[in-house]
């Protein structure tokens, strides 16, 4: 199998968990506790359906929309996810440049493996920037500073990530804190000396955003969960949301937002988006899902926000479903981080096109010519 | 596989399962006719989703509540179960020490292998006596007198049990009490030299509870469905609850209340609580699923009484949900009988512990702080 034969998630998926090694595989395929969310982000498109108008002369349908402020080709972009150069070593490069090819945003977590400046210097597409709010408020200060300074589009402050979540996968596999790989994993990275050989030719692994800031971020195992539950503020609230928004002065967006008092105080703070998002079912199990939530969110806040949907999404039909429900765009990550592991650039560039050609064949066989004409006329519930 | 590879519960049921001799781990883990409301009870978790709040400020988490007029340190509790030492040489004091460390409630079951007196001498927190009402009147009064003497807390009224289950998994092991070996069990029993070396050397199983009255207390093997069939009275009623009620004086429960008419009756004849229950799916299959029912009678009694959600509890997050619905407290059986199984006292630590962590992460990642926070704002139902 090789990128060729990536027709969709599931493909990307596969030939990703061939490339990985075990714990870095399951560290972004799990979910916590039971994955009960994880499968339901998913599963939600699936209890409503699409009713098509024909005869529309659609022609060639008009894709884009605008998020923070910038025209993007399709409506959908990258989610921020960290640690990229896990998955290949050209990490948050490769996806910046697959994103810029197809007009669309890649994200940045504030735990990338390459630096603002570093990204900004080798693609210059649209751009937003994930923002976890520390505990030391000059980290948080200084990440801003830098991202002004190079001219990122937008921003998001995580707000569903005051506490590590329950990954249940990462504890059997041995990533998490202090390493400890059985002989299991240790057995699945010999078994990918490709992977290996790349992560030890490369450059080191760091979170490059904070390395001059923390001495954490070297070792893979003590940079993810330890890093969240030593470095992230468990008593952040809307102050301290409302500081950073006013500091960046820009269109910024809360990511992890579910609830609709929290989406219309979104706006009374100054936001211009929210990301409906659980974390992809990585943070709290039994949580809504984001499909089932935007619905009355949208009703809540109508145009006063972008809604961005993140989490579940697949295939062309749930970003039409994302966008006929009231979203303005949808955003993933496990789908483009397979790729991203199963072919580095090529592979995010390969996943991109089959979500460009998927949306453009599914407008037109719904009959719409922008996405504008996407509305909950086009939805039914099943009961 | 050992104790430290156990993250959740079906981590403590497979160890348990690779501890026990089989007859035994079916006891545990069976329930009546095709498990259908066994299988409910869990699942009914996940038909509802938790909706969070965000940048609320949540440092410190309080998860205390309280019950029967006791401050419990955790919003869930060890449910009272049978035989305790068929699992675990150490049985109830395993429990009972657990419990008492993180401060929640004991329950302790007619059917306990290790005597009140005995309990109340080791464990000073908070615990619970599951009272099985027998036709021998002198019986159920010497257990009430011993109970009372020994101060227990609150004593709990099964009334879901005025006969046996029909628990097949039981019929095919052979499983009775204490264990018989029959050819088809052998071979597990034999498979397991510990669990056999354990049970016949730390000390003689009983049931200290029954042993004066009953003849099935220690010498004959009596199945425990034969055991509900042929001792408890069936003719229980309302007025032997009551009664009941005002013997024993102090906070009162009835165990295994599903209808909201019982729940209102619970309240009239003196009630502290009730216990939303279908005996974790192992009396009348195709009952309804606490969690499914227990809007109903919160919305009727719950600010009466004390609406304990009792069965299917797995995660911290279906504490969260049952609590946000209105429960003051949860309880579980198997919650923890696996990881009695699996590793006695320790065991049981461990996954108190697991789902203490569970409940305070999840508490965070919902906005809040103290238990009484939770309300149904916290969820929605699908597609509505």
């Amino acid at each position: 199998m090789n990128l060729k034969d990536c027709y969709n998630f599931d493909d990307f998926r596969r030939l990703a968990k061939k490339k990985l090694p075990a714990p870095i595989f399951h560290y972004i395929d799990g979910g916590a506790d039971d994955e009960v969310t994880l499968n339901r982000n998913t599963e939600a498109f699936n209890d409503c359906d699409l009713v098509p108008g024909i005869l529309n002369s659609v022609g060639e349908p008009d894709l884009s929309t605008t998020v923070f402020g910038t025209k993007i080709n399709m409506p959908l972009f990258l989610s921020p996810t960290a640690m990229q150069s896990l998955y290949h070593p050209d990490g948050d490069k490769a996806s910046a440049r697959a994103a810029e090819k197809y007009g669309t945003i890649y994200s940045m977590s504030t735990m990338a493996s390459f630096s603002i400046e570093e990204v900004s210097s080798i693609s210059s597409g649209p751009k937003i920037f994930q923002l976890y709010i520390h505990k030391d408020q000059s980290i948080t200060d200084d990440l801003i500073d830098r991202c002004k300074a190079t001219n990122f589009n937008g921003m998001c402050i995580t707000v569903d990530t005051i506490v590590a979540g329950n990954r249940e996968r990462d504890h059997r596999t041995g990533f998490t804190t202090p390493p400890k790989f059985n002989l299991e994993s240790l057995l699945s990275f010999a078994m990918r000396p490709k992977w290996v050989f790349n992560y030890f030719t490369h450059k080191k692994f760091e979170l490059a955003n904070l390395k001059d800031k923390t001495e954490k971020g070297t070792n893979i195992a003590k940079s993810v969960m330890e890093y969240i539950n030593e470095q992230y503020d468990p008593a952040m609230n809307w102050k301290d949301a409302e500081y950073c928004i006013k500091k960046w002065n820009g269109p910024m967006a809360l990511k992890g937002v579910m609830s609709v008092d929290d989406a219309k105080r979104a706006i009374d703070i100054g936001c211009t988006a929210i990301m409906i998002s659980n974390h992809g079912g990585r943070q709290l199990d039994g949580s809504r899902s984001p499909f089932d939530q935007v619905k009355a969110i949208k009703d809540a806040v109508d145009d006063k926000l972008e809604i961005i949907l993140d989490g579940g999404v697949r295939r062309g039909t749930h970003v039409l479903k994302a966008l006929a429900a009231g979203a303005t765009a949808c955003s993933f990550g496990k789908a483009f981080l397979f790729s991203l592991g199963a072919g580095g650039q090529q592979g995010v560039e390969k996943l991109l096109k089959n979500m460009q050609e998927e949306i453009r064949r599914d407008m037109i066989l719904m009959g719409c010519k922008n996405i504008s004409e996407l509305d909950s006329s086009k939805l039914i519930y099943r009961k | 596989m050992n104790l430290k590879d156990c993250h959740n519960f079906s981590d403590f049921r497979k160890l348990a399962k690779k501890k026990l001799p089989s007859p035994i781990f079916h006891y545990i883990d069976g329930a009546a006719d095709d498990e259908i409301t066994y299988q409910r009870n869990t699942s009914a978790f996940n038909d509802i989703d938790l909706v969070p709040n965000v940048l609320r400020g949540v440092e410190n988490v309080d998860l205390s509540t309280t019950i029967f007029g006791k401050k419990i340190d955790l919003p869930f509790y060890c449910a009272p179960t049978a035989l305790q030492r068929l699992f675990h040489y150490d049985g109830e004091k395993a429990v009972g020490k657990a419990a008492q460390k993180f401060n929640t409630m004991f329950g302790v079951s007619a059917l306990a292998t290790v005597s009140v007196e005995e309990i109340a001498s080791l464990v000073n927190t908070p615990k619970m006596f599951q009272f099985y009402f027998h036709k021998d009147r002198g019986l159920n009064d010497a257990v009430l007198q011993r109970v009372k003497a020994a101060k227990f807390d609150v004593m709990a009224l099964t009334v879901d049990t005025i006969t046996g289950g029909n628990r097949e998994r039981d019929l095919r092991t052979g499983f009775t009490s204490p264990p018989k070996l029959t050819l088809s069990s052998l071979f597990s029993f034999m498979s397991k030299p510990m669990w056999g070396i354990n049970y016949l050397t730390k000390g003689k199983f009983e049931l200290p509870h029954l042993q004066d009255f009953v003849k099935e207390g220690t010498s004959t093997t009596t199945s425990i469905g034969n055991y509900f069939s042929s001792m408890l009275d069936q003719s229980m009623n309302w007025k032997d609850a009551e009664k009941l009620c005002s013997d024993w004086g102090g906070h009162f429960a009835l165990k295994g209340v599903m209808s909201v008419d019982d729940a209102k009756r619970a309240v009239d004849i003196g009630c502290s609580g009730i216990m939303v229950s279908n005996h974790g799916g192992r009396q009348l299959d195709g009952s309804r699923s606490p969690f499914d029912q227990l809007a109903e009678i919160v919305d009727a009694v719950g600010d009466k009484i004390d609406v304990i959600c009792e069965g299917g509890i797995q995660r911290g997050t279906h504490i969260l949900k049952a609590l946000s619905i209105g429960a003051k407290a949860c309880s579980g059986g198997r919650l923890y009988l696996y990881a009695l199984a699996a590793a006695g006292q320790k065991g049981v630590e461990r996954a108190l512990n697991q789902y203490r962590l569970e409940l305070e992460r999840d508490m965070k990642l919902m906005g809040c702080t103290k238990i009484s926070e939770l309300n149904r704002n916290n969820l929605r139902f699908r597609n509505k």
